[in-house]
């Protein structure tokens, strides 16, 4: 059994790699398609160049062209895989043929195969002259040698792919982080959402995923993860999972707000300027948890609170310390130099709504997340 | 008995919980503190932990990623505690494997878990036990195996052998009496052996009442003889024997340092000798899902360990770390193609980071801006032992606070170091000199307060802060005298310092070429801060500064002592002598360096 955490980012590889495999399978398939024709035809040639001194009937310019290059040792193994072209072959040669075959009987079946398809050959491919120019060079060459090289090729070609592949992919993004300080109710949030119960909670240490189905016509699915709030926690776990996320839910504890709100604004600042998350700009949602405590702050005065304490932080932070190896933290400026921070100049839509996981009525009640699950349904 | 018993999932959701009878107070509290005071920080070593008026004891349950916690008053001692956790969560998980073994949290939220009735046989069943065995009585003389045992049979004989002859009672008696007529001894020596005869060792008893003697070899002393001292000095001479003296060197070697490598000799031959086996038991090991053992991890914890004491980690830090990875990892089920090396690894790096990420908001501008709004001056003090770097560091850090436009000023409290006063009085000139008071507002940005050598240091931080105050300075940086950590009276004026000025920030300055010493220093002066402050909750210290970082390379081991010994975050790092040389911490770049082979 797989690790929780690890299970989920095993899904998303899966994910991915089920895509590859859907687009690349048939395009190896193709590549190796045509390596085995290319193959059979240089083994061809190769039959073609042995039995050429044998050859008196049926001979064409093409033969004499070829210059005798016989492997004999190599004639057993080259026999074996034009097997299923051979039965064809035998039932369109017209009766003439079989004369010349007669007389070939003497020799090797394999230089009647030869002839034979080289027949056949020379019937089907109506652009025959570019064919034997490009088998007059090929043949110039060592078969084994010229099969090397075209299966180096068709490595190389498919290494480029896959680059190209990789690297101009966006990773797939469905998921849906909950954030925010240690015991602002996430965890109570993630079951609501989940299964509607109220659950008992204590601080988390892990994470937590499950699948979610948003409660809109299209009802799309996706991965809900709830991670740790704890301080020494919360960068990993973010590592981890920011570049997969599509929205991001910030669970804000508005009964104890006005005591912690630098915390929360730091925080928030942290996430804001992470290159990955600017980079993909995943919605913002900023839920006010517990609404049913008297004193809790509404929405609105939250965005107000956290738009100056950002303010304040854009200046200390672009001021603090590099770190001792030289790197500096997060280089992204928020919002516009020169005017007070506003969440609206933000590249990420941000949107601040207030809910209540506990709910007005208790443990037994259902929980006030109505505006957070209307706004879910959005994304 | 019990006050609380919880299992929850490591994602935070309870699956069951059990609240004793007349319990009100919620256990949410205690077992939030639990966690983040134990497993967080990662001292899961020993698995008890007090809370107040509490005691908790808690198990990991890795494979599942389950916590089984239970608390009772500290004041009892309940014997049977540890044995019951393991039973419940044995029975835990038989019950419910088929749902615990399902991927994702629904099965947590979803399934109700039915625990009490077992619950409460198991209890019942414990307590039951713990009272069942009572005091032991004694046994008594008859009993016991002495009384068996004849007098003849204990003495001891030269060249003699002892030998136990189970007779009763009166034939022993009237033996001994026998025997003792015969003897040469007076009457009251008589009486005195008799009473005595168990504690006598050597008695010279008539050769017809002792067994046969077995024949005796003629004890004489035997010579010695030594492994390399042969009859010729030939033997000894390694000199012109190249081949066979180098490889008596290497198995000498290899005796003396096996984990080191084995000689090549030895190594071909054990690789000869496992060969396709012990290749085919390699890659089964990779793959398939099999749960890791303490046995597993056993060799790769000691390697881990020996490589973090490389590093400069406490030994005690590093061997208390590793347990605790070890508990972390326990019953855990390894996914395929991962060796254990791996997932140890793995862990212990994670740990690391964990560790050295501060637990608290780490913001010092934001912190002298917030006491600028409340118009009340910034404290910072410096505390440690002797030439650590706090003077410089002071300087350093007042650069960059200028820098950022606050007004400093520094409290020379070193009143015993010849010089201090001086140096300080150096750095406050230089640092006037490159931001001149015409550039803002004609005032100089930094000013020394300082009161001469000799006097109280507690007195001059006092009357340094109330200048502060009155002159509006944003941060008043103190500059305590170096002291040990074993030296009480300066410990006690230290702790005299900061608990009456309370100061906003007490920092640690530590040496990053710091060994072992570390833990001692922390744990003293922390000790020391809490002894002797005068309220219920004395002011520790607050964070740590690490300086001379740039003198270590990669042996960064310093930085997890400290913070795990204090839990506090690494401030500062001082990498240097200049004004400049001032970085913050990064947690992964020092757990890279730390990890690297």
């Amino acid at each position: 059994m797989v690790l929780h955490g690890e299970a989920q980012t095993i899904n998303f590889r899966d994910k991915k790699k089920k895509h590859t495999v859907d687009w690349m399978g048939p395009l190896i398939c193709h590549c190796l398609d045509l390596m085995s024709q290319v193959c059979y035809s240089a083994q061809n040639l190769g039959f073609h160049m042995y039995p050429e001194p044998l050859l008196t009937k049926g001979e064409t310019k093409v033969n004499s062209n070829f210059k005798c290059m016989s492997y004999p040792g190599l004639q057993r193994p080259l026999l074996t895989p034009p097997a299923p072209h051979r039965p064809q072959q035998e039932e369109d040669v017209s009766h003439s043929q079989i004369s010349v075959s007669g007389e070939m009987e003497a020799d090797s079946t394999g230089g009647n195969m030869g002839i034979k398809a080289e027949d056949v050959e020379m019937a089907e491919y109506p652009f025959e002259p570019y064919i034997e120019s490009l088998r007059q060079q090929l043949e110039d060459q060592d078969p084994v040698f010229l099969i090397a090289v075209i299966v180096a090729l068709a490595v190389v070609v498919i290494t480029c792919v896959f680059l190209k592949y990789f690297l101009t992919s966006k990773t797939v993004r469905s998921a849906v982080l909950l954030v925010g300080l240690c015991d602002s109710g996430k965890t109570l949030i993630f079951s609501r959402l989940l299964s509607g119960k109220y659950k008992r909670t204590q601080t988390s240490i892990t994470d937590s995923s499950a699948p979610y189905k948003a409660k809109n016509d299209k009802a799309t699915t996706w991965t809900l993860i709830d991670l740790p709030g704890h301080d020494s926690l919360r960068s990993q776990y973010l590592e981890k999972f920011k570049s997969a996320a599509r929205a991001i839910v910030f669970v804000v504890d508005s009964g104890i707000f006005q005591k912690e709100v630098r915390d929360v604004a730091e925080f928030l600042y942290m996430l804001l300027t992470d290159t990955v998350i600017s980079r993909n700009a995943p919605a913002l949602l900023v839920a006010c948890n517990k609404q049913d405590i008297t004193m809790a702050k509404s929405a609105k005065l939250i965005q107000q609170q956290l738009e100056k304490e950002l303010n304040t932080l854009r200046v200390t932070r672009s001021a603090a310390l590099s770190s001792q190896d030289g790197s500096v933290g997060g280089s992204v400026y928020l919002g516009k130099k020169g005017k007070d921070f506003e969440f609206s100049q933000l590249p990420l839509k941000v949107e601040f709504l207030e809910c209540s996981a506990r709910g007005s009525k208790g443990e037994d009640g259902d929980a006030d997340l109505g505006s957070l699950e209307k706004s879910l349904a959005k994304l | 008995m019990l006050d609380f018993f919880t299992i929850f999932s490591k994602g935070g959701i309870v699956l069951w919980c059990f609240q004793g009878a007349g319990v009100t107070e919620s256990f949410t509290g205690p077992v939030n503190a639990l966690i983040r005071s134990v497993i967080l920080q990662e001292r899961s070593g020993n698995n008890s932990y007090t809370h107040e008026a509490l005691s908790l004891k808690y198990k990991l349950d890795n494979e599942f990623e389950l916590i089984f916690v239970v608390g009772f008053q500290k004041i009892l001692t309940l014997t049977y505690v540890d044995k019951f956790i393991d039973d419940v969560q044995l029975h835990f998980r038989d019950r419910y494997k088929n749902e615990l073994e399902q991927k994702g949290a629904l099965k947590h939220l979803n399934f109700n878990y039915e625990f009490e009735d077992d619950f409460t046989m198991l209890l019942r069943e414990a307590e039951d036990s713990s009272k069942a065995r009572g005091p032991a009585s004694m046994r008594t003389f008859k009993q016991s195996e002495k009384s068996q045992k004849t007098v003849k049979s204990m003495i001891e004989v030269k060249g003699g052998d002892k030998a136990k002859e189970p007779v009763g009672k009166k034939n022993k008696n009237t033996k001994k009496e026998g025997e003792c007529s015969k003897k040469v001894l007076s009457v009251p020596q008589l009486k005195l052996y008799l009473i005595h005869f168990d504690v006598l060792i050597l008695i010279f008893c008539h050769p017809t009442h002792s067994k046969s003697p077995k024949p005796q070899k003629p004890r004489k002393k035997q010579m010695r003889v030594w492994d390399m001292g042969g009859s010729s000095t030939k033997d000894l001479d390694h000199s012109y024997k190249n081949g066979n003296s180098n490889g008596d060197e290497q198995n000498m070697e290899a005796q003396i340092n096996p984990v080191c490598g084995r000689s090549p000799s030895v190594q071909s031959y054990y690789v000869s000798c496992g060969g396709i086996g012990g290749m085919f038991g390699m890659l089964k090991g990779l793959v398939g899902s099999k749960s890791l053992t303490r046995a597993d991890m056993e060799s790769v914890l000691d390697k881990m360990r020996d490589h973090l004491i490389a590093k400069n980690v406490a030994a005690e830090i590093a061997s208390q770390l590793c347990d605790s990875v070890a508990k972390k990892l326990e019953g855990k089920v390894m996914g395929t193609f991962t060796t254990v090396a791996s997932t140890v690894k793995q862990a212990l790096q994670d740990s690391l980071v964990q560790i050295l990420q501060p637990k608290r908001r780490v913001d010092i501008l934001r912190d002298v801006m917030e006491a600028q709004n409340q118009r009340r001056p910034f404290v910072i003090t410096f505390c440690g032992v002797n030439g650590v770097g706090k003077s410089t560091n002071l300087a350093k850090i007042s650069f960059w606070l200028i820098e950022n436009g606050f007004s400093v000023l520094i409290a020379a409290c070193d009143t015993f170091r010849a010089g201090a006063v001086e140096q300080l009085r150096t750095h406050q000139r230089r640092l006037n000199s490159l931001h001149p008071p015409e550039q803002h507002g004609g005032r100089p940005v930094v000013q020394l307060y300082e009161k001469g050598y000799g006097k109280d240091a507690a007195g001059i931080a006092m009357e340094a802060i109330a200048y502060a105050r009155n002159q509006a300075f944003d941060v008043v940086l103190v500059d305590t005298a170096g002291r040990m950590q074993d030296n009480a009276p300066l410990m006690t004026a230290l702790a005299k310092l900061i608990a009456v000025n309370m100061p906003d920030l007490v920092l640690f300055v530590g040496e990053a070429l710091v060994g072992n010493e570390a833990v001692d220093q922390l744990v003293k002066f922390n000790q020391a801060l809490a002894d002797h402050s005068m309220t219920d909750k004395p002011r520790l210290i607050d964070g740590i500064v690490l300086t001379k970082f740039d003198t270590i390379d990669d042996k960064v081991g310093a930085a997890i002592s400290m913070t795990y010994i204090t839990g506090q975050p690494i401030v500062f790092v001082g990498t240097g002598q200049t004004y400049n040389d001032l970085r913050s911490l990064n947690a992964r770049a020092v757990v890279s360096a730390l990890m690297k082979a």
